[in-house]
């Protein structure tokens, strides 16, 4: 059973959040609230959203699973504007998901969750935590996106520093621990990263909102943010490239 | 030669085309059309159709069927190819319903299966010499056509169907005759004379825009099956050899990727006047390209070979297409040239490795360039050295 009121905004993050990895996603519905976890088709990826059943207008629910189309369910929720109420419920006769908005009714069929695997999340060792404002990183990323197809992310005691360089230009970002909201490394840490990934993975985040990254050396990153005034939570982990020779 | 080209194509073109004049050199030509016809870009969407009508009575299909030219050399394709005359009429693109009886016979001839006897009136002798395109095969002198006669066709029926099923999307009957069978050379004639797809959108359509809208679509039809097939057990490098072209397909046990490199040596037909080997390379990952491929047609060409062999096999690779075009490649001879050779080279035994390393040292056996250089300008290489997967951190 699964029957919700939210605003279709919290949805539309969703999507946002999961869709630059994946089209086709397993939602996991508990009593306490929605979350899924997936991995992109090259392994490079994943992605963990958590949105709280406090987030909801009205939720009730059971354990169970959807398998969601992704492109489809934003298709639908282009249909909404970001504050109107949406209504989803689970009808468990037919397999499909029923999408109120307004008196539109919109009803989705849903696919077999049996091939979409529960990914594992790597043991990772990542001493540095950085917290950034998502504007300031974005500008950094759109800025190393004109000149390299990856970058650097580097942390030492003091500062912060994103690198990109091409063939003729580049593209240097350092920001000094105060003007940075958390900053905190027992060790200069760094790794290379794909900049079309990355770039992914910062754009669901809006304008002024806190970006934490945990980094560590050739290492994955763990990038994580709040969402929907901190009822929902998006966790990313992206694989390193590793230096060329 | 003095010019640096291995032989020369000018001498090429012309042995074949003194014996050709002397048959067309007239107001008038009596031949049958394999069946073939040529759709202009030039002026678009005002472009000269008609039909290719060699001075050859009986069953000429062998000229326009690229399927069957597996052992033809170049010197073949350039004698057979110029004694194609090519008739022009000039039409509206959207005027395929038009009741102008050239248009109707145009269209009727790219639906034929069997040659079609056909006696063509020009209001002037065919002018001109081979001409040769970047994607379409090269055709012979041509000239503005009069009045078109032709024989009864046979139609094809399957695309017969298509041609009147008016509510049909084109797409989904290019992909439905595919399937049952009909060459795609077969589907291009008829996608190009506006056979196909929904009545208010049918046109003419350019040949080399057909050509690549149709090796288009069927790549991306065949990919969904590709991209949700499981992995190859091994690396595979497979080779072949033709008209002084080196080959290589190597292929990965990674989601789908895919990537043609082509390098092309001074003297070459798309490295004319360079002092150095020119390398060009298009590529996609897993969710595709957004726009056109800078290399051309080719690119999709190659892209609906590979995807056939997948498909067969039920698996899913990451493929990078290494093309070395040496000197002796003097003349362009149209995208078929590149879907039929990578389809041929996928048909030769393949070599098997456990790693990467162990695959690109066989990859460098087989090509003069350098590994490093194919390196350099490969983003799926430079992706599946440098980048790592999560599994690797799983400790």
């Amino acid at each position: 059973m699964f029957k919700a009121k939210v605003k279709a905004e919290v949805i539309k993050n969703i999507i946002d959040i999961a869709s630059p990895l994946v089209t086709e996603a397993k939602f996991n519905i508990t009593p306490k609230g929605i979350s899924l976890r997936a991995v992109d088709p090259a392994h490079v990826a994943m992605v963990d959203v958590d949105v709280k059943a406090s987030s909801f207008e009205e939720y009730k629910a059971d354990e169970m699973e959807m398998g969601i189309d992704l492109d489809k369910l934003g298709g639908i929720m282009k249909l909404a504007n970001a504050n109107d109420t949406v209504s989803l419920e689970y009808d468990e006769d037919t397999n499909k998901l029923i999408i109120r908005i307004g008196n539109l009714v919109r009803k989705m069929g849903l696919l077999d969750t049996a091939g979409m695997p529960d990914p594992k999340i790597p043991n990772l060792n990542l001493p540095a935590k950085i917290t950034i404002k998502a504007s300031e990183l974005f500008q950094g990323v759109r800025a190393s996106e004109a000149v390299s197809d990856h970058i650097s992310l580097t942390a030492t005691k003091d500062s912060f520093e994103l690198f990109a360089e091409g063939d003729t230009d580049v593209v240097n970002l350092k920001l000094p621990k105060d003007l940075l909201l958390e900053l905190n490394t027992p060790e200069k840490c760094r790794s290379l990263f794909s900049i079309d990934y990355f770039s992914n993975m910062v754009k669901p985040v809006k304008g002024e909102e806190p970006i934490t990254m945990h980094l560590g050396n050739d290492n994955p990153i763990k990038l994580e943010f709040d969402f929907t005034e901190k009822n929902g939570h998006a966790v990313y982990l992206l694989a390193p490239r590793i230096e060329s020779e | 030669m003095l010019c640096g080209k291995e032989r020369c194509p000018v001498l090429v073109r012309f042995s074949f085309q003194a014996r050709v004049n002397k048959l067309i050199d007239s107001l008038t030509l009596e031949g049958s059309s394999p069946p073939s016809v040529f759709v202009g870009r030039i002026g678009y969407p005002k472009v000269a159709v008609g039909p290719l009508i060699p001075p050859v009575v009986g069953d000429t299909s062998f000229i326009d069927t690229p399927e069957f030219w597996g052992n033809v050399t170049i010197d073949d394709i350039v004698n057979f190819r110029s004694q194609l005359v090519r008739g022009k009429h000039v039409v509206n693109v959207y005027d395929v319903d038009s009741s102008d009886k050239i248009v109707s016979l145009t269209r009727e001839l790219a639906l034929s299966r069997e040659s079609v006897q056909s006696e063509v009136y020009f209001e002037k002798k065919p002018s001109g010499r081979i001409i040769f395109y970047d994607e379409a095969q090269p055709h012979g002198p041509s000239a503005p056509i009069k009045k078109l006669e032709i024989s009864n066709p046979k139609y094809d029926h399957r695309i017969e169907k298509a041609f009147y099923d008016t509510d049909l999307r084109a797409r989904d009957a290019v992909v439905e005759l595919y399937k049952k069978g009909t060459l795609v050379s077969s589907i291009q004639k008829a996608f190009s004379v506006g056979a196909f797809g929904e009545k208010k959108y049918r046109r003419f359509v350019p040949t080399r825009w057909s050509i690549t809208a149709v090796d288009s679509m069927l790549g991306e039809e065949l990919l969904k099956q590709t991209k949700n097939s499981p992995l190859i057990n091994e690396y595979r490098v497979y080779r072949f050899k033709r008209f002084d072209n080196r080959w290589v397909v190597l292929m990965m046990p990674t989601s789908w990727r895919y990537e043609l490199i082509e390098a092309w040596y001074p003297k070459t037909t798309w490295n004319p006047y360079g002092a150095t080997i020119a390398i060009y390379n298009s590529y996609e990952f897993y969710n595709g390209r957004k726009t056109y491929a800078e290399i051309g047609g080719c690119y999709y060409a190659a892209r609906l070979a590979v995807n056939e062999t997948l498909t067969k096999e039920h698996r899913q690779a990451g493929v990078v297409i290494f093309r070395e075009a040496h000197p002796g490649y003097i003349l362009p001879v149209g995208v078929w040239n590149v879907r039929e050779t990578v389809r041929k080279a996928l048909k030769q035994p393949y070599t098997k490795y456990d790693d990467l390393q162990t695959a690109l040292s066989a990859v460098k056996e087989t090509m003069d360039i350098p590994l490093e250089r194919w390196i350099k300008n490969s983003a799926v290489l430079k992706d599946s050295l440098h980048q790592r997967r999560l599994e690797d951190f799983f400790t």
